[in-house]
């Protein structure tokens, strides 16, 4: 057969984007453990979906803040070679400049317009000790940014869910509740294989016809061990 | 497949297309829901081929009827251009009333289906109820689409666009242009549509007066082509070397081959529906 016309194709990447709480509070009763471990069990099930739809190249990063911020893994690896390092616990709580950091990233370029929807995961068991809505503001004045899936993870009772809430935008998709290792686990997977999933699905949406997500998500596994459970240590 | 449309004041344009199924869709048991028509307008003195991809969405499951439909009054609503004289009438119409006929006509048309055909409960049902709500008040998201569509006149060229979806044409000298440019809002798989309120007020429409020479080739692509190459260098080189392959090889040196490359492009690629139209003079009328 002659030669395809056209240069050289390529998949359309996937950045999914974990942003961690390392503030000193996480330290606490085992909640920076519990998370290293849950990353850590969840990438197998990352790769069996990425797996799956071998159009669509998942390219996992991981953005800590705590006093300051700074990418645990600064470059967009392939899932197949993501490996996850833990993260140790310590400072404040600096999340506007994680998301001032996120949006450099998200410009385009770096980014190509031809991407699928990154997925950006906050996990945080506090209140912001910076500009967290000036962060904010800098990460939605990028395309990507607005158009991000944006996933939360309320660690304890204490995290801030206003403003975890404040960061998905979408009043149809709550912040996940995580107040014992068990649940983390549980959120962190689903975040890993179903959002992950729906993400890299290629179907269009009419834009501007209803409110809502751009990317579908489904609804997140029911909460065996709800609010106020005996099994809550956090 | 092929559509040659010869006349005294056209150059004989020459047509190929092809729709594949997208590997994604593949696997996940849809069917493909781009749409590709051609025809002659204007007694065979003009060309028409239009191309929409339906959106493939949960809530637009019926989009592939919605693609069909687009490429149908897309022939109907071009073809009044033709009713029109001079060509700043024809310029006129197409900018600011076209626009507004294509929408009118796909609306009545998706209403048209709905009273033959009301939704159905398995159509329904997998959808959530929020997804179901936005469908029943809003059915038209049922069958969304995008629509390209170029006429070739003798005068004139046309291009109208609504929704992602490229344009490219090559100039007797390799050069390759954009006639309508891309559009920075559609990412993320979002795209304006013939659904989208006040639709018309979305389309891009190019009206070029042909005073001198007409491109020598004009590719129109749904977006999971371009979508499959890692850049746009790399996707602006298709136009060219289909092209250079029609110029120096000959139709046959394409045809054949074009299904197989568009599967590839979405199989290594972007995992889309692929369909792809090209029009181009052969090299004698240079």
């Amino acid at each position: 057969m002659a030669k395809r016309p056209g240069g050289e194709l390529a998949t359309r990447p996937l950045h999914f984007i974990w942003i961690a709480d390392c503030s000193g509070s996480m330290s606490i009763d085992g909640k920076i453990q519990a998370l290293n471990n849950a990353i850590r069990e969840a990438l197998p099930h990352m790769r069996t979906v990425a797996d799956e739809n071998p159009n669509a190249e998942v390219l996992v990063r991981a953005l800590k803040f705590s006093s300051g911020a700074q990418w645990h893994v600064s470059q967009p690896t392939p899932v197949a070679d993501f490996k996850w390092t833990d993260l140790p616990a310590d400072g404040v709580t600096d999340l506007g400049r994680a998301l001032g950091m996120l949006a450099e990233q998200l410009r385009i370029p770096p980014m190509s317009d031809r991407a699928l929807p990154p997925v950006l995961v906050l996990i945080s068991d506090g209140c912001p000790t910076d500009d967290f809505n000036g962060g904010l503001r800098m990460l939605m004045a990028e395309p990507w940014g607005k158009k991000a899936v944006r996933i939360a993870i309320a660690i304890g009772e204490d995290a801030d869910t206003e403003v975890l809430q404040t960061f998905i935008g979408h009043p149809e998709l709550k912040p996940l509740q995580a107040n014992n290792p068990e649940a983390l686990v549980r959120h962190i997977k689903w975040v890993s294989t179903a959002v992950l999933k729906s993400a890299s699905a290629p179907a269009s949406q009419a834009s501007g016809v209803v409110a809502g997500l751009n990317v579908p998500i489904p609804a997140p596994p029911v909460t065996a061990a709800g609010p106020q459970s005996a099994d809550d240590v956090w | 497949m092929v559509t040659p449309v010869t006349d005294s004041a056209l150059p004989a344009w020459r047509t190929l297309r092809a729709s594949v199924r997208g590997a994604a869709h593949e696997r996940a048991g849809l069917p493909n829901q781009d749409a590709v028509r051609i025809v002659r307008l204007d007694a065979g003195r003009a060309l028409l081929v239009s191309l929409a991809d339906g959106h493939g969405s949960a809530k637009s499951f019926r989009s592939r009827s919605g693609a069909r439909l687009a490429v149908v009054v897309a022939q109907k609503v071009c073809g009044h251009l033709f009713k029109l004289d001079r060509p700043s009438q024809i310029k006129r119409w197409a900018e600011e009333q076209l626009p507004l006929e294509l929408v009118r006509h796909w609306l009545e048309g998706v209403n048209r289906s709905l009273q033959r055909q009301p939704f159905t409960s398995a159509e329904l049902e997998t959808l959530d109820t929020a997804a179901r709500q936005q469908v029943e008040s809003y059915p038209s998201l049922a069958y969304g689409s995008t629509l390209l569509a170029v006429v070739v006149a003798p005068g004139f060229i046309l291009y109208l666009q609504l929704g992602d979806g490229d344009f490219l044409t090559v100039s007797a000298e390799g050069e390759i242009t954009r006639p309508i440019p891309q559009d920075a809002r559609l990412i993320a798989n979002e795209t304006t549509s013939l659904c989208s309120p006040k639709a018309w007020n979305e389309v891009r429409v190019r009206f070029q007066t042909l005073a001198g020479a007409p491109p020598a080739l004009i590719l129109a692509a749904t977006d999971g082509y371009a979508n499959a190459y890692r850049d746009e260098a790399g996707f602006q080189q298709v136009a060219r070397d289909y092209w250079e392959l029609l110029r120096d090889e000959g139709e046959e040196a394409v045809r054949p081959h074009l299904k197989d490359w568009l599967n590839e492009a979405s199989q290594q690629g972007s995992g889309d529906d692929i369909t792809l139209g090209l029009l181009w003079r052969p090299v004698a009328q240079f």
